[in-house]
């Protein structure tokens, strides 16, 4: 019997882990992200015995079932990536953020065989990709150690790993996880080597050298009258200046990947403020530490052994700290936890609005809140107003679903007033390397953290408005240049959709689904392996990434590759 | 670069006691130079037509970079909405912001008031490279930033085992590791405190962990920054900041300069005194202590200060007082942020409105006032606002009308609450600044008190050819009665050198460049013995400490877009 489903997405390791091994083309990738996480109860009632079909009012997939007894009945799970995609709902609701979570789906057996990738993007109306990975030659020789290397991945920018070069090759990583381990191992492979345009003719890519792609790639911008810019989060800030500079100067508009991930946490900032401390406070001090619709098990990994596990100036490791995990599912990161409180999908404003009024000791009249028995609640803020110190860590859960930034308004509140108890703060986990320096760089240049329009010569930012989504799905704007981010990949299908009847500048060390549709293409040497370049960790910390190898023969710096373009656009609008 | 002559301007130059003659600039390289060593004929001709000409201004305490005002400005996207100024490409880029404004508003604004260096006065050494990225993107100015110290773990560590030697050591590695220019505290020892849920100190009470009191912390680090010999003094933002009563805590604060003064010359700054120049015992019964502020520091030689004054109108709060800022959030209830920075300090930020009929606020504003009337030594008593605490740096000409111009003082006090003037003694003062003594204020004193009178404050040949050009007859104007005149020429200059080049003509921006970072830097001047032992106590504590690794927290010179870095031979 077919069932009404709420469909969750999100990160998972292997989505990870297969992305920066196998390229997003790889079976392992596909075998990685075309998959649903179901409840074991939920694939009998339906009935599946091979594959799933599943059914948003946007679109239909059919993907793998993979039976999982952490995700409560009622859910599915699917990872972010193309499939996802497909189902998810690009309406913004004025907030810039697209509908990622909770949705619902109609979910049924099927025989058919999982949709394959060039069917999806078939879908997204992509006619042609090209996909010509080709791995970047590497030396060999000297061998070398490099120390401190801090990891171009996650938020999380762990600068303690040490790597070992055989040469140019990677022969080693100490101290990363497995994802970190997977960049610095293959950041040689899948990568894009030459300049690419599209032919008009046929529609095929001819390889042509950098100057004339660049004046290719200008004069789409210096034409466009209201291009897009975005991406930026996985490059240094020093890109990010040289995006807003070319956003003035085309009045178009500059935008970061907040806007698909932490977009609500930054709005609702703007509106209450925030209680924020860098990674090192809850290393020496935190007694309480609260995961909150994160899980950095899958997500952040080396954030367990560096933040919670260790001895830090006033609290004796693991056993002196309390952990609790709140989510929609039983993650890897709640089997941790010391205690797990399962929650309704969707419902967190509402257990932040009850654990506000238990801190006043205001009664509680209904036996459960957001699934949540009262007693369990009453608890909860007895710990939380007992800590010492406490943290709160959330994600994704709390900014792609339900009342998305006024779930981020109430737990800023509930910190807030914690504070007048005891001692709290809350820290998102930001997940590109850099989208925290992003949002730095374009506040400091422009007073705003993306989602930055200069189309009247000023910066202005109107969430729901000037915000990527919107702008697409509306059909706004009339090219993009896309740095080092893959939309095509993570944006709801409508978007893509819109995206494609756009001329596109792609700006890519790796191919990606975006890099194979893309009307100019240029490659990009890689930040924190080929380039330096100073990034912001999620708490805020700026680091210096590292440049330990050589880029490529005629691969330029992503920092050179925009200052050029900028010189040539300039040129082209008399403004030199 | 082409060389430039000004004609025909009316010059002050205290450094150099010039009182406002007729006389010619010559400016060569970047510098300046004697002006018959200009040859006419190639070089770009400035006819002053008798306006006033001057050295660049100086601002030492000016909230312009880094994290705190990079939150501010996420927190209020209001402060945008209203104040934007569309680009002028290629000469000048867009300007967005009042409280909390752009890179680029804050160095075109300061440029087109005449302001060649501004000083950002706090960061913490985890986010300083936060605050150079921010520099670096600030325009035309001259910049430098201080580093905050007297929360630091590492240092209360050194002087709780009483290792003063490599306490001084350890700062002056501080400042060259962070590129920083000067020691800052800020209500010193309470952000420890903080970080661990406990209120704020008083300069007797006890630092917890530490057997040391704020006192102990100002005493020790004044020391260290003496014998280090820094340009500049430490810089102090008293404990009980925006408590009633406070100004007592002040008086015992400033009376700490004689113990470690061991220079010919002053050893402490307090910086924004008007927000502890407070007398009364509640907010209620607030009074101003402005008074005996400034007959301390007649008396007490080793003191220079500044003011924080408010100016009236939206203000941003932010400063490493967090224990301060989580007050005023119940005050305000309206928003609140706060970081906590691991082993080193914490800040806060609330929004605020100072406005002219509220007691404390007038009391507030007259307190600055009273400080700077009173003072007899314009070489120690600067003008600030604490931008953007107590007031923007926009408004400065304000407060130069209300000291120059009895009339302007009393236009504005018809307008502020009346009941708060009978606790202050501001409506009987009649001294009204001349304009020499405001151009030592904004200009050869901060110079002076930043160790750089070498360069910059006066215009005296070898000097950076830093000059201001305002629409002012200084022979002809009586800025007492003509105090609109004052109101507009220093708001915007008529024309503005920056290092020999041309950056306002006519009032308006004509190009974008970039001024240089400030530095100090100790460290290298200290023997390679000393560094060794040094550095291995230091790996083993940061390791302990930190979660970044010691290599990744310094900042390279190459991080920083035009590095001035001040070498000095310590006396240790
Ligand atoms: S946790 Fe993140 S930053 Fe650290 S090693 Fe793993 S991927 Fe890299
Ligand atoms: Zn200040």
């Amino acid at each position: 019997m077919p069932l009404t489903l709420k469909l969750v997405t999100g990160r998972t390791i292997e989505q990870g882990r297969s992305m920066e091994s196998g390229g997003k083309f790889s079976d392992i990738y596909r075998r990685a992200v075309a998959v649903a996480e179901m409840n074991p109860k939920d694939i009998e009632i339906i009935g599946i015995k091979d594959n799933v079909k599943i059914t948003s009012v946007y679109g239909s997939i059919v993907v793998n079932v993979k039976p999982n007894n952490d995700i409560p009945p009622g859910t599915v799970f699917i990872p972010m990536g193309p499939w996802a995609n497909l189902l998810t709902l690009p309406i913004t609701e004025g907030t810039g953020m697209p509908t990622l979570k909770n949705i619902d789906v109609y979910v049924e057996a099927t025989s058919e065989d999982a949709t394959p990738l060039d069917a999806i993007l078939r879908f997204f109306g992509v006619n042609k990709i090209h996909y010509k990975p080709a791995e970047r030659p590497l030396s060999v020789g000297i061998k070398r150690v490099v120390y401190d290397v801090p990891c171009p991945f996650c938020g999380e920018v762990c600068d303690f790993l040490t790597i070992e070069l055989d040469g140019e090759k990677t022969s080693r990583v100490l101290n990363a996880c497995p994802i970190g381990h997977a960049k610095f191992m293959n950041y040689y492979r899948h990568r894009v080597l030459t300049p690419m345009i599209r032919q008009e003719s046929n529609g095929d890519f001819m390889e042509v050298d950098l100057e004339y792609a660049l004046d290719k790639a200008a004069e789409i911008l210096a034409n466009a009258k209201y291009p897009l810019i975005y991406g930026l989060s996985s490059t240094c800030v020093e890109v990010t200046e040289l995006a807003v500079e070319l956003a003035e100067i085309t009045r178009g508009v500059v935008d970061n990947t907040t806007t698909l991930c932490h977009g609500p946490t930054v709005l609702a900032v703007q509106e209450v403020g925030s209680v924020r401390i860098t990674l090192g406070m809850a290393m020496n001090l935190a007694d309480t530490i609260v995961f909150w619709g994160c899980n950095p098990m899958n997500a952040h990994i080396n954030h367990i052994r560096r933040i919670i596990l260790p001895e830090g100036r006033f609290v004796k490791g693991r056993k002196e700290r309390k952990i609790i995990v709140i989510d929609i599912r039983r993650t890897d990161t709640a089997k941790l936890a010391d205690i797990f409180i399962q929650i309704e999908p969707g419902k967190d404003y509402e257990l932040f609005t009850v654990l506000r009024m238990a801190l006043r000791d205001y009664d509680i009249e209904v036996p459960s809140v957001a699934g949540v028995p009262r007693e369990k609640i009453y608890e909860l803020i007895e710990i939380m107003r007992t800590a010492k110190f406490g943290v709160i860590f959330f994600g994704m859960g709390l900014t792609q679903g339900g009342a998305k930034y006024k779930n981020l308004e109430e737990v800023i509140k509930l910190v807030q007033e914690l504070n007048e108890w005891s001692k709290w703060a809350l820290l998102p986990m930001r997940g590109h390397y850099n989208v925290t320096g992003s949002n730095h760089a374009m506040l400091w240049l422009t007073g705003y953290p993306y989602g930055v329009d200069f189309s009247r010569g000023f910066p202005k930012m109107i969430p729901g408005v000037t915000t990527t989504i919107d702008l697409l799905v509306n059909g706004d704007v009339d090219a993009a240049l896309i740095i080092a981010s893959d939309p095509v990949a993570h944006f709801p299908q409508k978007a893509v959709e819109n995206l494609m009847r756009i001329p596109k500048i792609v700006v890519d060390p790796f191919w990606s689904l975006s890099a194979s549709v893309a009307d100019v293409l240029i490659p990009s040497a890689v930040t924190g392996v080929e380039c330096e370049g100073t990034v912001y960790r999620l708490d805020d910390v700026p680091l210096r990434l590292k440049k330990f190898v050589e880029p490529p023969k005629g691969v330029l710096c992503d920092i050179d590759i925009l200052s050029k373009l900028i010189d040539r656009v300039k040129k082209l609008k008399g403004l030199a | 670069m082409t060389d430039i002559i000004i004609k025909n301007g009316f010059v002050i130059d205290p450094f150099n006691n010039i009182k406002g003659e007729l006389m010619d600039i010559g400016i060569s390289n970047g510098r300046i130079v004697d002006p018959s060593k200009v040859r006419e004929s190639e070089a770009i001709v400035i006819d002053a037509g008798e306006r006033l000409v001057v050295a660049g201004g100086i601002d030492i305490h000016s909230h312009i970079a880094g994290p705190k005002v990079n939150i501010g400005r996420l927190m209020r996207p209001e402060d945008h909405y209203l104040t934007n100024v569309p680009s002028k490409l290629p000469f000048r880029r867009a300007m967005t912001g009042r409280t909390v404004p752009n890179v680029f508003a804050i160095g075109y604004k300061y440029a087109m008031m005449g302001y060649t260096l501004v000083a950002e006065p706090a960061c913490a050494p985890l986010k300083m490279r936060h605050a150079h990225d921010e520099l670096n993107a600030i325009p035309i100015i001259d910049k430098m930033v201080f580093v905050l110290v007297d929360s630091n773990w590492l240092a209360l560590d050194l002087m709780a085992e009483n290792r003063k030697d490599l306490l001084k050591i350890y700062l002056a590695w501080l400042l060259y590791a962070t590129k920083g220019y000067a020691l800052k505290l800020v209500d010193p020892g309470s952000d420890v405190a903080w970080m661990m849920g406990r209120p704020s100190l008083d300069l007797d009470d006890q630092v917890p962990e530490y057997n040391l009191t704020p006192k102990d912390i100002i005493r020790l680090v004044g020391e260290a920054n003496e014998s280090l010999n820094l340009p500049h003094t430490i810089h102090v933002h008293c404990n009980r900041l925006g408590f009633p009563g406070n100004y007592i805590t002040t008086l015992n604060t400033m009376k700490l300069g004689k113990d470690f003064a061991l220079r010919d010359r002053n050893s402490i700054h307090i910086t924004h005194v008007q927000f502890t120049g407070y007398g009364g015992e509640s907010w209620a019964t607030l009074e101003s202590g402005g008074e005996v502020i400034a007959s301390e520091l007649n008396a007490n030689p080793y003191v220079t200060l500044d003011l924080g004054q408010v100016t009236f109108g939206e203000a941003t709060t932010m400063t490493a007082d967090a224990p301060f800022e989580f007050i005023l959030y119940h005050l305000t209830r309206w928003k609140w942020a706060n970081a906590d920075i691991e082993n080193e300090t914490a800040s806060g930020i609330v929004p605020y409105r100072y406005r002219k009929k509220s007691y404390v606020n007038t009391i507030q504003w007259a307190i600055g006032l009273e400080v700077l009337l009173l003072s007899r030594d314009p070489w120690r008593t600067l003008i600030t606002t604490d931008h953007p605490n107590a007031g923007v740096f926009t408004d400065y000409p304000k407060i130069f009308a209300w000291i120059m111009s009895k009339s302007y003082r009393e236009k504005t006090l018809k307008e502020v609450n009346q009941r708060a003037l009978r606790k202050c003694i501001l409506p009987s003062i009649n001294r009204e600044i001349t304009l020499y003594e405001l151009i030592i204020i904004t200009r050869a004193a901060p110079a002076k008190l930043l160790g750089l009178e070498d360069t910059k404050g006066h215009l005296g040949v070898g000097a950076d050819a830093d000059i201001a050009i305002y629409d002012i007859n200084p022979r002809a104007i009586d800025p007492s009665s003509e105090y609109e005149k004052i109101l507009k020429a220093f708001q915007r200059a008529w024309c503005v050198i920056k290092e020999g080049k041309i950056v306002v003509k006519e009032r308006e921006i004509v190009q974008t460049i970039y001024g240089k970072t400030y530095s100090v830097n100790p460290y290298t001047a200290i023997s390679d013995d000393i560094r060794k032992e040094f550095e291995a106590y230091l790996k083993d504590r940061f390791k302990r400490y930190y979660t970044v690794s010691l290599e990744n927290f310094v900042i390279r010179d190459y991080e920083i877009r035009k590095l001035t870095e001040v070498r000095i031979k310590p006396r240790l």
